[in-house]
């Protein structure tokens, strides 16, 4: 099966679809606003003409070089092109200021890689196990796991903990606006059609990063050059190929198979999205790292955790899309509805009745990589040059980009209104010193965990036993608990430590 | 130089004036119309309209050109159409929930009946009343009956303001049956949940495969026709409660688009929904082709608009 399924790639088509995919996918992805559901959409039409496997495989590269191509701008730029590579901005971009953007490009893309690698080798050996686990994820083990995600975001997130615990609320508070997910009710809309639909995620996303980033530097003084900026992007060290060896992937290897297997999982259940294990495995890598204190200031491996995780989000998400037939996001639901037009209908009976396709599109995903690889590596060349340019010309692009982007989702000038105040709140926050993906995730987060333990509580009948009887909520109770004391012993710690010394 | 300007000039007179006789002019289509798809692009009402609007184009004469405007459940695109100026180049390909479920539930800022044209039926997904395969019930009847002594049964919808919660809603009344209703974002996480076991009953569409694979249970279908997928299953009303949720995917216009452009859209459409190449890419999507003309549509509509502004009604109380 698998070596039929490999000759069914030996197609050049195939060829000119990843190559086409991943390409398109890296400069969507790298572009704040557009994401790959978007650019997914508008292949649709396109994979009519061509068979299912390069049809498939088309749309699948767009997906995982959009994942990839957001670390771009998050490390050039201090802007994530998609809400997922958030987090590899707070590594990334200090690693760029100092002279490092090419390392930290080249981790970024090597990370990615791993991820999606370990991910599609879940896919290809477990799809079928892993769907029935997935399953037993019911919204009372949902409130469980967004509660611990909650947790690790606060306690191993870096900086002061009752900074982004108030963050975390916030982002919760800002959740709550919108049409309640029970009845339907509007809440915090003020009679406004166009707010029933909530704060969206990517509005309030490139308002709090892009946004924010422009009134910064409009607010900064005098206006800086590259140079002075401390940034040198193509420095000697910077571009020899040597820079990130083996060797310090090697060292990585514990962190990035973490990351991955917590993206796999994640990917796995439905709605979370490939945002909140990137800053999950964030906070793992920073609190099992030696160097915890320098994350935040530059540490590669705080650039190579979130971008294992977000990767290895795309394997995950195609588990219960292509064995149950049920899409996690958008993303997957746009992708089952390209399977079914080629005529590959998701569900039970996919692997029985179109092994050889199924097959074919797992090896192309993994060897999706090589494109990847060899596409990032040719832009790399030219994007570290964007930081080259003069901060009057870049920013005032960046902030046509974000309006672009805010108006594409939805069409509507609300969103719009949304960045630009997210921007307005991100720019202030920012100046203050608090920490803002913690509001991020708070907003991405607040409306499931509100709808999962509401959706709990009514299947109970209103009874909390529902928590107790379950062994998965009890086990993410106690690790939850566990990385509560953890945090609290390694600030006892350091602080007898510091009174030591 | 000069003369080259002249020339140009007088093109671009040339131009315009054609383009304005063609405007002026009575034959219609004179330029692309627009199918606004109330939801995102890629989805499978998004899919089967822009499958519907390339096959109607030879037969218009003008591309159709898709608009999606997503938001709001699709009502946010309702109202935009219905201010759309009534000329006959906006459509909406629209679904029953933003036509006759959520407007008897809260303002939204249109009248569906007084606001809209119905133009034409061509889809409309059947959902049914599932239950896990190893569940007890084996038909609604038990189902119900089971649920009569203190014990609650749960049902997943697709959404708080979903078609299918008003159909189950008013099933309980009728019974006296002890129904939960459980809202999820979309009819996957309801199924999700049905197949793990969180619930006990789910109301969702496109359920085919995992019932021939004998991992849920059909009991009943809430449309008013069977399931031409699983014709012994019966619809509520065959079993004998006197209720539906009937399923539609419809192209609607702007009220008072001039009677003959009507005509033109209707035959168009009728065509391109009916022609095997529109039938080839439903099956492919796993959608029915339920063709249904614009008075018998909006018969539907008004029948259930009313029933359930009466069932809101009666739960304020």
């Amino acid at each position: 099966m698998l070596l039929d399924a490999f000759h069914a790639l030996l197609d050049v088509w195939v060829l000119i679809a990843a190559l086409c995919g991943v390409a398109i996918g890296i400069v969507i992805g790298a572009i704040p606003g557009l994401g790959p559901t978007l650019a997914i959409a508008l292949l649709i039409p396109v994979t009519f003409t061509l068979s299912p496997i390069p049809a498939i495989i088309l749309l699948l590269g767009v997906y995982q070089g959009a994942i990839f191509g957001g670390s771009i701008s998050a490390i050039l730029l201090n802007v994530p092109g998609t809400p997922s590579s958030a987090a590899t901005a707070l590594d990334g971009h200090p690693m760029a200021r100092q002279g490092r953007a090419g390392e930290a490009l080249r981790i970024a893309l090597y990370a990615s890689v791993f991820g999606n690698v370990f991910s599609c080798l879940v896919l290809i050996l477990l799809a079928q196990p892993l769907a029935s686990l997935a399953l037993d994820f019911g919204p009372a083990q949902m409130t469980a796991l967004m509660t611990f995600a909650l947790a690790i975001i606060v306690l191993f997130g870096g900086g002061s903990i009752l900074d982004a615990a108030l963050m975390t609320l916030v982002g919760v508070a800002a959740g709550i606006v919108g049409l309640d997910p029970i009845e339907g009710l509007p809440r915090f809309t003020f009679g406004s059609f166009a707010a029933e639909d909530g704060l969206a995620l990517i509005p309030v996303l490139i308002g709090l990063f892009a946004m924010s980033e422009v009134l910064l530097q409009a607010f900064a003084g005098r206006q800086q050059g590259p140079a002075e900026r401390g940034i040198d992007a193509v420095s000697s060290q910077t571009s020899s190929p040597r820079a990130v060896g083996w060797l310090s992937l090697w060292k990585m290897r514990v962190t990035l198979l973490i990351s991955s297997a917590i993206g796999t999982f994640v990917g796995i259940l439905p709605g979370i999205g490939s945002t909140v294990p990137a800053f999950v495995s964030y906070g793992f890598a920073r609190s099992r790292s030696r160097h915890g204190a320098r994350f935040g200031h530059g540490e590669p491996e705080g650039v190579a955790a979130p971008e294992a995780a977000n990767n290895a989000v795309t394997g995950g998400a195609l588990v219960p899309m292509l064995a149950l037939g049920i899409p996690g996001d958008a993303v997957t639901a746009v992708i089952l509805g390209a399977f079914m037009l080629q005529g590959l209908t998701p569900g039970p009976f996919l692997f029985q009745q179109h092994g050889v396709e199924v097959y074919a599109i797992f090896e192309a995903l993994i060897l999706l990589s090589i494109p990847c690889i060899l596409l990032g590596l040719a832009m790399f060349r030219g994007a570290v040059h964007v930081i080259r340019i003069q901060p009057r010309h870049l920013f005032p692009i960046i902030a046509m980009l974000a309006i672009f982007g805010a108006f594409s989702v939805n069409n509507s000038l609300f969103d719009v209104a949304v960045m630009l105040g997210a921007g307005v709140v991100g720019f202030v926050l920012r100046r203050a010193g608090f920490p803002l993906p913690p509001l991020l995730i708070g907003l991405i987060l607040g409306p499931p965990l509100e709808q999962s333990l509401r959706q709990a509580l009514l299947t109970s009948s209103g009874s909390a036993t529902i928590f107790v009887h379950s062994p998965i909520v009890m086990g993410l109770v106690v690790v939850t608990l566990l990385c509560v004391l953890g945090a609290a012993y390694q600030r006892y710690r350091a602080a007898r430590r510091e009174r030591a010394a | 130089m000069s003369s080259l300007r002249h020339h140009l000039l007088w093109i671009l007179v040339a131009l315009l004036l054609a383009v304005s006789t063609s405007a002026w002019s009575a034959d219609y289509p004179a330029r692309p119309i627009t199918l606004v798809v109330p939801y995102g692009a890629g989805g499978t009402t998004d899919i089967s309209a822009r499958q519907l609007a390339k096959l109607a184009e030879p037969l218009l004469g003008q591309p159709v050109v898709v608009e999606n405007r997503p938001g709001g459940g699709g009502v946010n695109a309702m109202r935009a159409v219905s201010r759309a100026d009534a000329d006959g180049y906006t459509l909406i390909a629209t679904t029953s929930s933003p036509t006759f479920v959520t407007p008897a539930l809260r303002r939204v800022g249109y009248d569906p009946l007084q606001d809209f044209l119905p133009l034409l039926n061509y889809s409309g997904p059947y959902h049914g009343v599932l239950v896990s395969a190893d569940s007890p019930y084996h038909s609604l009847d038990a189902l119900l009956a089971a649920t009569q002594d203190s014990k609650r049964l749960s049902y997943a919808t697709a959404g708080a303001l979903s078609g299918a919660r008003l159909a189950f809603t008013q099933l309980a009344r009728e019974t006296g049956a002890q129904l939960q209703h459980v809202p999820f974002n979309g009819a996957s996480g309801a199924t999700a949940a049905l197949l793990g076991q969180h619930v006990d009953i789910a109301l969702v569409p496109a359920y085919r495969d995992l019932v021939k694979d004998g991992r849920l249970r059909l009991l009943a279908v809430l449309d008013d026709q069977p399931d031409p997928d699983f014709p012994e299953v019966p619809t509520l009303e065959q079993a004998g409660y006197d209720i539906q949720f009937p399923s539609i995917v419809a192209l609607m216009l702007p009220r008072g688009v001039a009677e003959e452009r009507v005509e033109t859209l209707r035959r168009a459409f009728t065509e391109a929904a009916a022609s095997p190449a529109f039938a080839k890419v439903m099956k492919k999507l796993n959608q029915p082709v339920r063709v249904l003309p614009g008075p018998a549509l909006a018969a539907v509509i008004e029948k259930n608009l009313h029933a359930y502004q009466q069932l809101a009604e009666a739960l304020k109380r």
